[in-house]
């Protein structure tokens, strides 16, 4: 009696349970892009500001183009860095350079679980970098995930379209991992309630 | 009369410069060859192609009375280009001279000086060249001007005197040399720079409060006094004697290029899409307004600014603005903000005078990364006021 | 044997490259001076915040801030009192604040702004009352204020 007396409560309170959860997930962007809004807003004045890039020969290596600000050989064409934070978990550093700048995100990361997720992530994307063309392949020290945009793609894509992406990208891996996070959560009931339900007859 | 825009490119333009009577234009499509286009009614095709660089042309100019093209590139080289008859068919072509530049690194700006018999390459070899021809052995020889440049010349400008030289560089510095080479020149007359001036003497050394790297620099149509465009998103008008520098910063990106129209006026152009008019005399400069008429034309915007490259007012903003405090949805607004408001889609990179005399330009040439031409009637300034209102211009 | 020398950054050694600290003109006040000015400033900046005049008190702080080497004191100090009026204005003051400062204030406040954010949780550092602050100032200087604080070496 027990046993069927669980087994139909189980589905009933499993969708209680995400109803609750998907309730929570469309109210959760309006209220964080509230509080979001003005990161954002810094994150791309800054970011336009410092996308004013052009085409500059290496005046350190003979007929060689490189991206100044990874190359850092000649300190008078790298520009003063600028770190855009909401708090000590989330901020953005933007290194502007003569014809590159990189500009690099530390995600907010709140427990273990987030920690977990955000890593194997920005992990998949940035194993797949050349595919997002703008990305670089390992992040800057003490930053989950890191940017190069170089004087090239400025000349080949619009401008504000690549502000727009990666505020977008933004807005985005932010949600994403809450969902991850939520849908783990809810996967990892689901598991548990059905390893112990074999024990509670 | 509203500017005439031409599209020569889906590719960069990174210079242009035309010849005498307007009617063929020298470009580069940021790649190493440099391209002859001929005006066919509103049409500009290409004629002839000037390869022989092997990296990417960084300047070009074509002295309009010798008829002469001088192409600068990032392989270290400068060519002058002269029309001479093919052998074989005896068409004109145009055939390249290399120069003994002797630089190590990129080439980066070129340009004649006014009587066309010496021209000055920039480089990023923190040395300018200043090439003349050696008739003897049918080659043009260069002369360095080094001390006491630190990092690459990005732009060079002849003063109208054939000797004095202004050139803008990376180490935040412009800077006025004196040019002067004894087989070529006559004694210059002493001028608001100096009266004594043998090669290499350091006229004056400039820079804007805030740094940045010197991106143009240009003399007034007298002379006497020095325009520069620097990265802090400014521009300084120097007059020597003092010297006084009048800095006016602007609220928006940095300008990379800057002509003088008249003697009280200069349009510059940069990162921001759209041609800027200033105005002044030694009491104080100001800016007056854009030759960019285009957003008051344009559905009407609320809010403060018209570009979405250079003002946080772009569509994108919008949307996101709208998604924040109506709630709606990005996704389906985000199709059409492809277009900037302005003339020119993104940065343009030289403006050059186009029609009239030094002093009286009525008319200037602009292009830029979008790959368009325009030209504009300096006359037509369509007021800053309402990008400017909390502006104080000092 | 020895393989150190292969990783000498030989481009270092070049003598006419540009040192940092060529890259603008020194402050021609003494460390000592600096931070003395600095305290006096925070001074006079309580004074006219007692009164309630925040723009006033902006212009006080704003006014000759240290930058350069050897003066990191005055610099905190600077910091601590800017943050401390920009804690105090109501959100709905900024704008008008920001609009009445001059061009030159409005460029240092930018620096001080970056500065602020590049230390998240020290002192009474709030991420969301600077990033109100600089909104509002972005509005009103543009992003030409930005670029500034990008090239000029003069690091407050």
């Amino acid at each position: 009696m027990s046993t069927t007396c669980s087994q139909r409560q189980t589905p009933t309170r499993h969708l209680g349970a995400k109803r609750a959860n998907t309730l929570k997930a469309e109210r959760r962007p309006s209220i964080m892009s509230n509080v979001l809004r003005p990161y954002l807003a810094a994150v791309r004045s800054t970011l336009t500001a410092a996308l004013t890039l052009e085409n500059f020969s290496s005046q350190v290596v003979e007929r060689h183009n490189k991206p100044e600000i990874e190359a850092g050989g000649s300190k008078e064409v790298l520009l003063n860095p600028l770190i855009i934070s909401r708090n000590e978990n989330e901020r953005v550093l933007i290194e502007p350079s003569v014809n590159s700048i990189r500009l690099s995100i530390k995600i907010k990361q709140a427990d273990e679980i987030e920690r977990i997720l955000c890593h194997k992530f920005t992990r998949f994307m940035m194993q797949r970098a050349e595919n997002f063309i703008v990305l670089r392949r390992k992040p800057v020290q003490g930053y989950d995930i890191s940017f190069l945009i170089t004087n090239t793609h400025s000349e080949t894509m619009l401008k504000h379209k690549i502000v727009d992406f990666i505020i977008q990208f933004m807005e985005e891996v932010d949600k994403e991992i809450s969902e991850m996070k939520l849908s783990l959560n809810a996967r990892a009931r689901t598991v548990a309630e059905s390893y112990l339900t074999a024990f509670n007859a | 009369m509203p500017p005439s825009v031409f599209s020569l490119s889906q590719t960069p333009v990174t210079c242009h410069s035309f010849d005498a009577n307007r009617q063929q234009l020298a470009v580069s499509f940021n790649s190493n060859d440099a391209q002859i286009l001929t005006r066919k009614g509103n049409e500009w095709t290409a004629t002839e192609t000037l390869a022989e660089h092997d990296k990417t042309i960084t300047s070009i100019d074509w002295a309009p009375n010798s008829n002469r093209i001088v192409t600068s590139s990032q392989d270290r080289n400068a060519y002058v280009w002269q029309q001479t008859p093919d052998p074989e068919t005896g068409a004109l072509i145009w055939k390249p001279t290399l120069v003994l530049l002797r630089i190590n690194r990129a080439a980066t700006h070129v340009r004649w000086s006014p009587k066309e018999d010496k021209f000055a390459v920039a480089s990023g070899a923190r040395a300018i060249a200043v090439c003349s021809f050696d008739p003897e052995n049918n080659w043009w020889v260069s002369k360095h001007l080094k001390k006491p440049i630190r990092s690459t010349v990005l732009a060079v400008d002849w003063h109208p005197n054939n000797v004095l030289l202004a050139a803008g560089s990376a180490d935040m510095k412009a800077r006025v040399f004196s040019a002067y080479i004894k087989e070529v020149d006559e004694k210059p007359a002493p001028s608001v720079w100096g009266s004594r001036l043998p090669f290499n003497v350091l006229c004056g050394e400039y820079s804007s409060p805030a740094g940045g790297w010197v991106h143009a620099v240009s003399f007034s149509p007298s002379g006497d006094v020095l325009a520069f465009a620097s990265h802090d998103s400014s521009i300084s008008i120097v007059y020597p004697g003092g010297p006084v520098i009048h800095n006016i910063k602007m609220s928006s990106l940095p300008f990379v290029t800057l002509t003088w129209t008249a003697e009280d006026s200069v349009v510059a152009a940069g990162h921001d899409c759209q041609p800027t008019v200033f105005s002044g005399s030694d009491a104080g400069w100001q800016a007056v307004g854009t030759l960019d008429d285009s957003k008051s034309s344009s559905s009407a915007r609320s809010g403060f600014g018209s570009s979405p490259v250079g003002r946080l007012n772009s569509t994108a903003f919008n949307t996101f603005r709208d998604a924040d405090t109506r709630g709606q949805a990005s996704a389906g607004a985000s199709g059409g903000d492809t277009k900037v408001l302005t003339i020119h889609q993104n940065t343009i990179t030289s403006v050059r005078p186009y029609e009239g005399q030094p002093g009286q330009v009525t008319k200037v040439s602009t292009t830029g990364v979008d790959g368009n031409l325009v030209i504009w009637d300096v006359n037509e300034v369509a007021s800053l006021a309402a990008q400017f209102g909390g502006i104080h211009l000092k | 044997m020895d393989n150190a020398f292969r990783k000498i950054d030989i481009d270092a050694f070049d003598e006419d490259v540009l040192q940092e600290s060529e890259l603008y003109e020194p402050d021609p006040r003494d460390p000592a001076q600096v931070l003395d000015e600095s305290k006096q400033r925070q001074v006079a900046v309580r004074g006219a915040l007692a009164k309630g005049d925040i723009r006033g008190a902006l212009a006080i702080s704003l006014e000759n801030a240290p930058f350069g080497p050897n003066v990191e004191e005055a610099k905190t100090l600077t910091l601590q009192t800017i943050l401390s009026i920009l804690n105090s204005t109501k959100s709905t003051e900024v704008s008008a604040v920001v609009k009445a400062l001059t061009q030159d204030e409005q460029d240092t406040l930018m620096k001080y702004l970056y500065k602020g954010m590049a230390m998240p949780g020290w002192g009474d550092i709030s991420g969301s009352v600077l990033l109100g602050w600089h909104e509002k100032l972005t509005e009103v200087a543009g992003t030409g204020c930005i670029v500034r604080t990008m090239t000029d070496r003069r690091t407050v």
